[in-house]
Formats: structure tokens, C-alpha cells, sequence
């Protein structure tokens, strides 16, 4: 029996981007819930009031994280995300997706921890299966 | 006896008389090129210390050069004095005497040595031949010497220091108005290396604006160094003058291609990274939607992917209009500048944003005393002056009926405007280096775009201006533009 990823989570402000993903996820069924945040301090904001609750339901196994959005990017993002990160009882994995191909940003993605790949967009159907594959194995 | 024949080779080079000390008083050894000078046959005079004293050494000299003598052979002290010694036909013949180490001439000795140089007195041809060359140099150059006397309160300049200074050979320069002779901007400059030459001894060796007679200003390498007298005290103060005006507006017509470049250089780079990222992030979105429409069959599905291809279609075009926009700053910037008023382009803005002042009761003060026209090109500032205002009137704060203040002003000789609001502010620390960056937005308005900043930098620099923001959260954003 597959184990099949409960949450995944999009911060991203391109809705028609995220649209697609969202699309693709349901028709593959890759996963059972979707979280989506337009900003990083919306998601932010949403982990800091999670790290209370107990309920593990709430905490996503995977992030894709935008890096260029308004309010607060995904860097930022990230040095606030990094600090809370291990308070949360569940491995979360969090890829950049990107459609910056300046090799500084990858260099930089590639330094942080939390961070376990960057990937450039367009993102492919074989990409996102295999991602979440891998996840549940 | 000496040490190696390197030291012997120097000696015979050097022809010169020395002496060279030795424990015992008696038994000292005078060279035979000391004899020769002198005229004496080495049997007629014994080489003792007694002899050096009572019958060679003028009585003038002979105080001091008993103290250096004796300081040098007990305590290792080196000295340098002019005397002067009695020859074999009765007359005194002058020396410059110097202990080893005053040699120029790295060489070590483990005994004591004091050589005599004899000093020729310069026949007056010489004199004018080294005169001739001096006037040479100096012409070719283009290096005038100065020499400022403390006691006498006076300054020399030589006829090259006049020339390059515009003034009349007979010229008496004055010690009391020297600040003059410098440009504006540099008096302070001057004023400093002379005092700290003067006080503390300091030389100097810098690169000056000067001001010639006729009010013209050049750029002069200045050389200064102190002159002592016999008790160390600063007596005055001697140096050069060159005129390096040609080189130095040279580099300084370099140095600015230099930055015009640079600047050009790193927005065009960030131009290329705006583009490839902007435009990727549509067509990446399009090749998704293709792949994806590939892996259904169901009909209504792909005609709704269809509807999302015309949006895409829709935001490309919209970015392509922005690059468009930047592109033409940098082609206009050829366009032609004219005269502007500032009172004038700020009455057209305010007059197509009527009804937003309007209706957001927004006060704006100006104060364009310090300068009303600028040379500038008419849309340019039309635009930088409407972004900036909508922007504070867009971000005002919730509190407070927006108050924009316009102001013009100069300082060191730079020309400034800044436009001051009393908005909700940026938070400084976390948007400082996004403020003019494309797509970047900070407040949380939906219909910020984020492209208006972006422009107005590109103009303010398109111009070889400068733009700069201060703000903080609840009281308001500056914006400074240097011209």
C-alpha cells in the first residue's frame, strides 16, 4: 500500500502558475491536500501559528517555495523558516522553484540547509511525480 | 687591517682621504691619497692625533670636531662637519669629514675610518652651465621652486613657479594673501600641508587646484619639505610647483567615462536579468500548460488551457510593454534637453491627477528658491515628478490626510529635489536594496505593480543623476534626486 502525501504546500504569486500545479496534483492525484500562499509572509505567518498545535495534520511534508513575491520574498522567507524549522515534529522538505537561472541564485539555494533542490520552471509533470514519489518512499 | 677588498675596491674609487682610527693614539694611519691632498711627504708628518689637532685643524674648527672626534672613537656616535686644514703650502684647504656610516655607500667596516672630502670651490663657468640646465629642467618640466621664509616672512618663487602661476617676472609674491593662489576648493587643502609642514615637520606631496593670475584654475602637483636651521628648528619651508594640469584633467576624463561606463555596465546587466527572468516566467508558464493539455483527453479541459494561453499572452505583452519603456529611457536620453521650470511641469502633473489630490485632500507645499529650472528632458521629469506623487498619495497613511513637500536646494555645488511625504513608509531594513528594483512591491495593495520606481531610477540615471530614499514605517518616505 502507498502512503500518499497528506499536504504539500505552494508559495508562489503567480496564481496561473499556481494553478497549473494545483491541476496537475489533483488530476494525478499526487497528493490529498494542497496549501496554497501568495507571499512569504502569508506562510509565515500560517507555520508561526501552527508551531503550538499539535496537530501534525496541519504541518505540510512538502514545500515549493517561489523566490521572486512581493511583501516578502522567498529568501526571507527562508532565514525565518530555518530558525522555527526543527521545532516541528515532521521532516518537511522544501524545494525552490524558480524561473531565475542566475547562478548566483542557484549557488546561494543550493548552500542552505532546509533547502533540498532548486528547481528552475518550468516544472514537468515527470518532475512533480517523481518528487512526490520520492517523498512516500 | 680593512675588512675585504670590496671595501678596498670602494676606497680606491672613491679617491679620497681617510683616516682610519686605531687603539693605539700614536700609531694612527693616515692614507696616502690624505697625504697627497694636503702636499705633505708621509715622513714630515707624524699620524698621531696631537698632530691632527695642534698643527693640521684650524683652531675655528678645532671645539666641535674634538667633541664629534672623540664621541666617534669612544661611542661609535657618527658624524658629519666641514673643516678646514692647513696645507703643505700655508694655506687651509676645506673638507667635508664623515664617519663610515655617512658614506653613500652600503659597505661595513669593523674599524673606525673618517674620510675627507676635499670641497672645490664651483668656478663661476661651471656655475653657469649647472644654471643653464637647472632653467632647462625646469622649463621642460614645467616645475617651478618656491621657498617660504618664516623669519623673514617672505616667499621666493623662481621664474618657472611665475610662469606657470600666469604672473610678470617681477612679480613679489605675497606670504599674507597666499590662500589666493589656490583654487576655492582647495585652500583648505593648501592651508593644511603648509601648517603640518611648518609645525610638525610633516613634507608633503599632493595634487592641488591652483589659481594663476588670470583666474585660471589647474591642477598642480605640490611638493613641500621643512628647511631647519643649525638648532632644529623649522625655519621655512621649501618645495616645487609642477604643472600637471594636462595629465590630471586627463584622468579625471577617464576616471568619469570610468563610472559613466560602470553605470552602464551594471544596468544593463540587471536589464538582462530582468528580461530573461520576466519573460521566463511566462513562458515557462506556457510550456507547462502545453505539456499538461498533452496528458488529458477531455475536450473542455483543454479549452479552458486555452483561455489561460490568452491570458498569458495578455501578461506578455504587458511585460514586453515594460521593457519596452526601460529600453526607450536609455534611447530618449539623446532627446533634447531643455530648460524646464519646475513650478510648470508640477502644475501639468497635479492637473492630470486632479481628482486623486482631489479626493485623497492631499497638500502639497513646494519651495523652489534655491533653483526653479533645471536643464532636463521636459517627459522625464513629468514623469519621475508623477510617480513620486502618486506613489506618496497611494501610500498615505491611514491616519492622516497626505502632505507632500517639493523642495529644491544645492549643496557643495550639487543641485538637489527632494519630495517628502507623510506616508506609511518603507520599512527601511528590509527593503532598502528592492526599493527601485522591477516587480518589487512593499505595501500590501493589490494594484501595485512595482515598475514605477524601477522607471523613475532608469530616468534619474539615464541623466547621470543619482536617486536615494530615506523613510521609516509611520512617518514617511523621502525621495532625493541629485541632478
Amino acid at each position: 500500500m502507498i502512503h500518499k502525501i497528506e499536504l504539500a504546500c505552494i508559495i508562489d504569486d503567480d496564481s496561473l502558475y499556481v494553478n497549473l500545479v494545483k491541476k496537475i496534483i489533483e488530476t494525478k492525484q499526487l497528493c490529498e491536500n494542497l496549501m496554497i500562499f501568495k507571499n512569504g509572509q502569508d506562510a509565515l505567518t500560517y507555520f508561526e501559528a501552527i508551531l503550538g498545535s499539535l496537530d501534525q495534520h496541519k504541518v505540510p511534508e512538502i514545500i515549493f517555495l517561489d523566490l521572486n513575491m512581493p511583501v516578502m520574498d522567498g529568501w526571507e522567507f527562508l532565514d525565518n523558516f530555518t530558525k522555527i524549522k526543527n521545532k516541528f515534529k515532521k521532516t518537511i522538505t522544501l524545494y525552490i522553484v524558480s524561473s531565475s537561472i542566475n547562478t548566483v541564485d542557484i549557488e546561494k539555494a543550493k548552500g542552505i540547509n532546509s533547502v533540498k533542490d532548486y528547481l528552475i520552471k518550468p516544472v514537468t509533470i515527470k518532475d512533480l511525480e517523481v518528487i512526490f514519489s520520492q517523498q512516500t518512499s | 687591517m680593512l675588512e675585504n677588498d670590496l671595501f678596498n675596491n670602494v676606497i680606491q674609487d672613491f679617491d679620497t682621504g681617510y683616516w682610519e682610527l686605531r687603539t693605539n693614539p700614536d700609531r694612527e694611519i693616515w692614507s696616502a691619497k690624505f697625504y697627497e691632498t694636503l702636499g705633505y711627504k708621509k715622513e714630515e708628518l707624524q699620524s698621531t692625533i696631537d698632530t691632527f689637532f695642534e698643527t693640521l685643524l684650524h683652531p675655528e674648527d678645532l671645539e666641535l670636531f674634538r667633541d664629534n672626534f672623540l664621541n666617534y672613537r669612544q661611542n661609535s656616535i657618527n658624524f658629519k662637519q666641514h673643516i678646514k686644514i692647513f696645507d703643505q703650502t700655508g694655506n687651509y684647504k676645506l673638507f667635508r669629514c664623515s664617519t663610515i656610516d655617512n658614506l653613500p655607500v652600503n659597505i661595513k667596516s669593523s674599524t673606525k675610518i673618517l674620510f675627507f672630502f676635499e670641497i672645490k670651490l664651483e668656478s663661476s663657468n661651471e656655475m653657469i652651465k649647472d644654471n643653464f640646465y637647472y632653467r632647462e629642467t625646469a622649463q621642460m618640466t614645467q616645475t617651478g621652486s618656491w621657498y617660504v621664509d618664516f623669519h623673514e616672512k617672505k616667499s621666493y618663487w623662481d621664474f618657472e613657479t611665475r610662469r606657470i602661476l600666469e604672473y610678470p617676472d617681477d612679480y613679489v609674491p605675497s606670504l599674507k594673501d597666499s590662500a589666493l593662489y589656490y583654487s576655492e576648493d582647495c585652500q583648505q587643502q593648501a592651508a593644511d600641508c603648509f601648517f603640518n609642514c611648518a609645525m610638525a615637520g610633516v613634507p608633503f606631496d599632493t595634487q592641488i587646484k591652483m589659481k594663476t593670475a588670470n583666474k585660471r584654475i589647474f591642477w598642480v602637483r605640490a611638493i613641500g619639505k621643512p628647511v631647519y636651521n643649525e638648532k632644529k628648528e623649522i625655519i621655512g619651508i621649501r618645495g616645487v610647483f609642477q604643472d600637471i594640469d594636462d595629465n590630471k584633467r586627463k584622468e579625471l576624463r577617464l576616471k568619469k567615462s570610468m563610472d559613466i561606463i560602470t553605470s552602464q555596465n551594471s544596468r544593463l546587466f540587471n536589464f538582462a536579468h530582468i528580461v530573461s527572468h520576466n519573460l521566463r516566467s511566462h513562458t515557462s508558464n506556457l510550456s507547462m500548460i502545453l505539456e499538461f493539455m498533452d496528458d488529458i483527453d477531455n475536450p473542455e479541459e483543454k479549452l479552458d488551457f486555452l483561455l489561460q494561453i490568452g491570458q498569458i499572452s495578455k501578461s506578455l505583452n504587458m511585460t514586453i510593454e515594460h521593457l519596452n519603456d526601460i529600453v526607450a529611457i536609455n534611447t530618449n536620453k539623446h532627446q533634447e534637453k531643455k530648460e524646464v521650470k519646475f513650478k510648470d511641469t508640477l502644475k501639468l502633473v497635479t492637473h492630470g491627477i486632479g481628482q486623486m489630490i482631489s479626493l485623497s485632500k492631499t497638500e502639497i507645499n513646494t519651495d523652489f528658491t534655491a533653483f526653479d529650472t533645471i536643464e532636463y528632458i521636459p517627459a522625464y521629469l513629468e514623469s519621475i515628478l508623477l510617480n513620486l506623487i502618486t506613489n506618496a498619495i497611494k501610500y498615505k497613511h491611514e491616519e492622516r490626510d497626505p502632505v507632500i513637500n517639493i523642495k529644491t536646494y544645492i549643496e557643495e555645488n550639487k543641485k538637489y529635489l527632494y519630495i517628502k511625504d507623510n506616508g506609511m513608509g518603507i520599512d527601511m531594513k528590509l527593503f532598502k536594496d528592492k526599493i527601485f528594483g522591477m516587480y518589487k512591491t512593499f505595501h500590501f495593495n493589490e494594484d501595485a505593480v512595482g515598475i514605477g520606481l524601477f522607471l523613475t531610477k532608469n530616468q534619474v540615471e539615464s541623466l547621470d543623476g543619482k536617486i536615494t530614499v530615506e523613510s521609516k514605517v509611520d512617518v514617511g518616505t523621502t525621495f532625493i534626486i541629485e541632478f
